[in-house]
C-alpha cells in the first residue's frame, strides 16, 4: 500500500517538474513532519498485510531508525513542542526507504494474480 | 476400415518420428558400451558436459557443483545455497519459476550429498533449452535476498534440523561420519544445532559461496536422455555469466576414528564404521571392500525370508533389529559402515554378534559359496546403483570434475569380480585393526561401548 502519487507523471514532463518542484517543497515543508523528524514513508499507514511484511523486510538498521524516530515524534507531539532546527529532518534525509519494498511486494502480489488468472492455451505443433 | 485421416495426427507423427527422424548417434542396445555409464563427454565453452542420450520422451539434467558440505567453509552453507537454488531471481521471481516449471509439466529438485550439491531438473525431451537457461539463472542470477533468507531459507534449514534430530539412524550415520573424518567429510549433512542458522548463516555468506561453488571449474553438466550436440550448444550460449574463480577444495581426507554416545528417546542406532575404499579414481580405490561389505550385507533381496548374508542370519536371533551395510565411497576416502536399527536390547544383541563375525571372516572362517555369493551381489549392486539415473547423475559429474572422466564403472565391476578370498580376509583384519567409529544414539544404558564389543578406539 503506497502512497498514492503523481510523482512519475510530473517527472517525466520537465516544464511540469519545473513548475512543481517550487510547489512541492514548500507543501513537504508545511506539512509539518520534518519539523518532528519524521520521513514521509513514517507516515504510511502500517493496518495492512503488505506494509507489516514491508516492515519485517526492512534493514535492522532501518527498522531501528524508524523506530527511534516514531517515539520521538510522539514525544514531541505530547509536549506540544517541535524539534530544534538541527535535528530536523533535513530535506536530503526525506528520501524513501519503504516504498521500494512495499512496492516490490505488491508486483509479487499481482504477479501471483496474474498467473492466476492465466489461461493456459495448447500450443500447436 | 480406417482412413489415413482417421489415424490422426498425432499417430501420424509418432510413425514419421520412428522412422526418419533418428538421431545418427544413437547406439543399438547391444553395441559395446564406450565408457562406464556410456556417457559422451565433451566441453562446452569452459563447463565439463556429459551426456547419454537413451530414447524415451523425457530427459533429466543435471548441474553437479563440487559443493557439498565437505567443502563449505562455514557450517550450513551448503545446504543455504541448495535452498537458495529456484528462489528469485534477477530476471524472474520464484513464483514465476515454479508456475513454468509446472506448465512445461517438468519438476526441479536441489539437494546436497556429502561432496555435492545437484541441481536436478526432470522434463519433457523438446523443453531442453528452457530448463539449461534455467539452470544458467540460478546458477549466476539468483538474488541472495535477506528477506528471503529469513522468510524461507531459514526456516526450511530449521526443518530440516528437526527432522534429522527425530532420526535416530541419521544421527548415527552422521555421528560416525565425524568422528572419522573429523572436518571436511566429518562435517554433518544437517544442521545438529541451530547454530549454523542462528550464528553462521545469511544471505551475503550464501551469495559469496556461489560465486565459489558455481565457478565454471567446479561444475559439471550431466544430461540423461539428451542429444549431446544440442546440450553443448545450448550450454555455451546460456552459461557465460559464471564466474570463471577458482572452484572449492578440501584437504586429503585422514580417518581417526572414536567413540561417540548420543541419549535418544526416539530409536535405536548403532553405527559401526571402518575405513573404506574411494571411488575408483579416488586413489584408496579396494573393490575388497565391496564384497566385504556385501558379504556382510543384512538386507534382504528375496522376500519373505530375512535374507541369506552372515548379517542378517545373526540379525534373526534378535527379532526386530535391521541390518544393513554399506561401503560408503568418497572421492578420496570411505567408509565401511554396518548400522543396525530396531529396539534397544535386540540392536545390543545384533551389534555383539556383528563384531563376531568380522572377527570370525578376519580369522580365516569364510566358505566359498558365501564368497560367491557376495561377488555376484557386489558386481549386481555396483552395477545397477550407476545405473539408476539419480545415481548415475552424481557419480559421472563428481568423476567430470575430479578427474576430468566420468565413474568408471565397467573397470569397477570387473575389479570387483577379480576379488580373491586372501584380500577378502587381509582386509577383514586390516579394518580391526584400525581404530574404528562406533556411535550409538538411543538408550544409552543397553546399548554397549566399543570396549565391550572388542572393537579398538
Amino acid at each position: 500500500m503506497s502512497q498514492p502519487s503523481v510523482a512519475n507523471f510530473v517527472l517525466k514532463r520537465s516544464w511540469l517538474r519545473k513548475w512543481m518542484l517550487p510547489l512541492a517543497t514548500w507543501y513537504s515543508a508545511a506539512a509539518g513532519y520534518r519539523q518532528l523528524g519524521l520521513k514521509a514513508d513514517d507516515l504510511i499507514p502500517e493496518e495492512s498485510e503488505t506494509v507489516l511484511l514491508a516492515l519485517k523486510r526492512l534493514p535492522p538498521n532501518e527498522a531501528y531508525d524508524r523506530v527511534f524516530r516514531l517515539r520521538r515524534a510522539f514525544q514531541c507531539s505530547l509536549s506540544h513542542q517541535l524539534l530544534p532546527v538541527e535535528e530536523q529532518t533535513k530535506p536530503e534525509d526525506d528520501y524513501q526507504y519503504l516504498t521500494p519494498i512495499i512496492e516490490e511486494i505488491e508486483a509479487e502480489l499481482a504477479e501471483r494474480e496474474d498467473l492466476e488468472a492465466m489461461t493456459v492455451m495448447k500450443q500447436n505443433k | 476400415m480406417l482412413s489415413r485421416s482417421s489415424l490422426g495426427r498425432g499417430a501420424q507423427r509418432a510413425l514419421r518420428r520412428q522412422c526418419c527422424s533418428q538421431p545418427t548417434n544413437r547406439r543399438g542396445l547391444a553395441a559395446p558400451a564406450s565408457g562406464s555409464f556410456a556417457y559422451q563427454t565433451g566441453d562446452s565453452s569452459g563447463i565439463k558436459v556429459a551426456t547419454r542420450d537413451l530414447w524415451g520422451p523425457t530427459t533429466t539434467l543435471a548441474l553437479v557443483a563440487k559443493a557439498g558440505t565437505r567443502y563449505e567453509p562455514l557450517p550450513g552453507l551448503a545446504q543455504g545455497l541448495e535452498k537458495f537454488a529456484f528462489t528469485s531471481t534477477e530476471k524472474r521471481s520464484a513464483l514465476r519459476i515454479v508456475r513454468e516449471v509446472e506448465l512445461l509439466g517438468g519438476e526441479v529438485q536441489p539437494y546436497h550429498t556429502r561432496e555435492n550439491l545437484i541441481l536436478q531438473a526432470k522434463f519433457l525431451r523438446d523443453d531442453l533449452p528452457y530448463f539449461l537457461e534455467l539452470l544458467a539463472e540460478v546458477t549466476s542470477k539468483t538474488r541472495y535476498d535477506p528477506w528471503v533468507f529469513d522468510e524461507h531459507v531459514s526456516t526450511l534449514i530449521q526443518f530440516s534440523h528437526r527432522k534429522f534430530l527425530a532420526n535416530t539412524s541419521e544421527m548415527a550415520l552422521n555421528s560416525a561420519h565425524s568422528l572419522a573424518f573429523h572436518r571436511g567429510l566429518g562435517t554433518p549433512l544437517f544442521p545438529t544445532s541451530s547454530h549454523p542458522f542462528k550464528k553462521y548463516l545469511n544471505a551475503d555468506f550464501i551469495g559469496g559461496y556461489s560465486g565459489r561453488a558455481f565457478a565454471k571449474s567446479n561444475i559439471a553438466i550431466v544430461a540423461n536422455g539428451a542429444d549431446h550436440s544440442e546440450v553443448t550448444k545450448w550450454v555455451s550460449e546460456f552459461f557465460t555469466d559464471l564466474p570463471s574463480t577458482t572452484g572449492l577444495s578440501s584437504e586429503q581426507t585422514k580417518y581417526y576414528g572414536g567413540e561417540e554416545r548420543i541419549a535418544h528417546d526416539g530409536g535405536n542406532s548403532v553405527v559401526l564404521a571402518f575405513p573404506g575404499s574411494s571411488t575408483f579414481t579416488g586413489g584408496f580405490y579396494k573393490p575388497e571392500i565391496a564384497v566385504l561389505a556385501a558379504l556382510l550385507g543384512g538386507e534382504t533381496s528375496v522376500k519373505w525370508a530375512s535374507g541369506y548374508s552372515l548379517l542378517a542370519k545373526a540379525a534373526a536371533n534378535h527379532p526386530g533389529a535391521t541390518v544393513s551395510t554399506k561401503s560408503m565411497i568418497y572421492s578420496d576416502a570411505g567408509l565401511l559402515t554396518v548400522k543396525i536399527d530396531g529396539p534397544a536390547k535386540a540392536v545390543a544383541g545384533t551389534t555383539h554378534e556383528v563384531v563376531k563375525t568380522i572377527k570370525e571372516i578376519a580369522g580365516g572362517e569364510l566358505s566359498k559359496d558365501d564368497l560367491k555369493k557376495a561377488i555376484a551381489q557386489a558386481k549386481f549392486k555396483e552395477l545397477e546403483y550407476g545405473e539408476s539415473i539419480r545415481a548415475g547423475l552424481e557419480l559421472t559429474g563428481t568423476g567430470l570434475i575430479q578427474g576430468g572422466k566420468p565413474y568408471q564403472l565397467d573397470e569397477s565391476a570387473k575389479a570387483i569380480e577379480a576379488v580373491t578370498e586372501e584380500q577378502v580376509k587381509k582386509v577383514a583384519k586390516e579394518l580391526l585393526d584400525f581404530k574404528a567409529s562406533v556411535s550409538s544414539v538411543g538408550d544409552l544404558y543397553v546399548l554397549p561401548f566399543a570396549e565391550e564389543l572388542g572393537l579398538k578406539v
